[in-house]
């Protein structure tokens, strides 16, 4: 995996919430994701830039 | 035409987002966006912040991003253009600007936490968003209190003649144009969201015809209208305008400098 792709700057994660609920985000590092526990969305990282856009997001099953 | 009718399903957001994707170099490098008085405004109106945290919303080619950087701690470009943002990010590692930070994403839905940036920025974007209240809202919410906010887009004359003039170029040029505001409107809106105007600077700007059709790449059959129209213009709207031989003409712009009380 390439640097950019790797993963995100972690201080980024304090200024970056749901865009739906506002609320925290949480990294998964395998999968590449940003999770909203409460949305139930995961957002994609693509080549480093969050993607916080719902259209784009993956749904969560419980 | 084709053109029209494939794009006659799409949204608006997808529609930005194809228009400026495959324009991002375009808009790093446009004279138009790169340079200019608003952005040294902007600029002077920052200062020297070391500690702050400050917001490129709707960053496009990043020009304010890359303003601002130098004299800021950090600096999140926030676009609905992943295209755009990639252009963005290595701009600014080829600049050195290791501050600089992007996310993806649309105005009305600002995925940042309440009262967390010192700056939020706004510059040749909201003509763009489908709900600039919403947007002026979002980056109200995000600004810290007693941070700054400026607004910078091209503006609508206060006279309808003149605004509809603007509003069909506009159109015509770049079907996802929504709308140019009249200074007026935007500093109810930056009000209304609870912003406090401190300053409005209004400017005019120099379009060259052929750079500013190309950019965007607006379909002959447009560009062609759009001369028409230039052709038909009242006495007024041609001397507002000052339209040329060649099809270039003056537009306006402002700056809304504000504060979130």
């Amino acid at each position: 995996m390439s640097a950019r792709t790797s993963g995100i700057d972690p201080k980024m994660l304090e200024l970056l919430v749901c865009p739906l609920t506002k609320g925290r985000l949480s990294f998964d590092a395998e999968r590449n994701e940003l999770i909203s526990e409460k949305a139930k969305l995961a957002y994609p990282v693509r080549d480093g830039i969050p993607i916080m856009l719902m259209s784009e997001a993956r749904k969560i099953l419980d | 035409m084709s053109a029209s009718s494939d794009n006659a399903q799409k949204s608006h957001a997808s529609f930005v987002t194809e228009q400026f994707g495959q324009q991002a170099r375009a808009y790093l490098e446009s004279a138009v966006h790169s340079a200019g008085e608003d952005l040294d405004i902007m600029e002077r109106a920052v200062g020297e912040r070391p500690e702050a945290i400050a917001l490129d919303m709707g960053c496009g080619g990043g020009h304010v991003t890359f303003r601002l950087a130098p004299h800021v701690q950090k600096i999140v470009a926030y676009d609905l253009s992943t295209d755009m943002l990639e252009t963005v990010a290595g701009e600014a590692a080829k600049r050195g600007l290791a501050n600089v930070v992007t996310k993806n994403g649309a105005a009305e839905q600002l995925p940042c936490p309440d009262n967390s940036f010192d700056v939020v920025a706004t510059r040749f974007s909201a003509h763009h968003w489908r709900d600039v209240p919403a947007g002026i809202a979002q980056m109200y919410r995000a600004a810290k209190p007693g941070g700054l906010a400026l607004f910078a887009d091209a503006v609508a004359h206060e006279d309808p003649l003149i605004d509809t003039w603007l509003q069909s170029i506009e159109l015509l040029r770049d079907p996802s144009h929504v709308r140019d505001f009249k200074v007026s409107e935007w500093e109810a809106m930056v009000t209304a969201a609870g912003f406090r105007v401190r300053e409005v600077r209004r400017l005019r700007i120099r379009l060259e015809f052929a750079s500013w059709i190309k950019r965007i790449r607006t379909p002959e059959v447009n560009a062609a209208a759009i001369r028409a129209l230039q052709a038909q213009a009242p006495a007024e709207v041609a001397k507002h305008f000052a339209f040329e031989a060649d099809g270039s003409f003056m537009l306006d712009t402002a700056v809304v400098i504000a504060e979130k009380a």
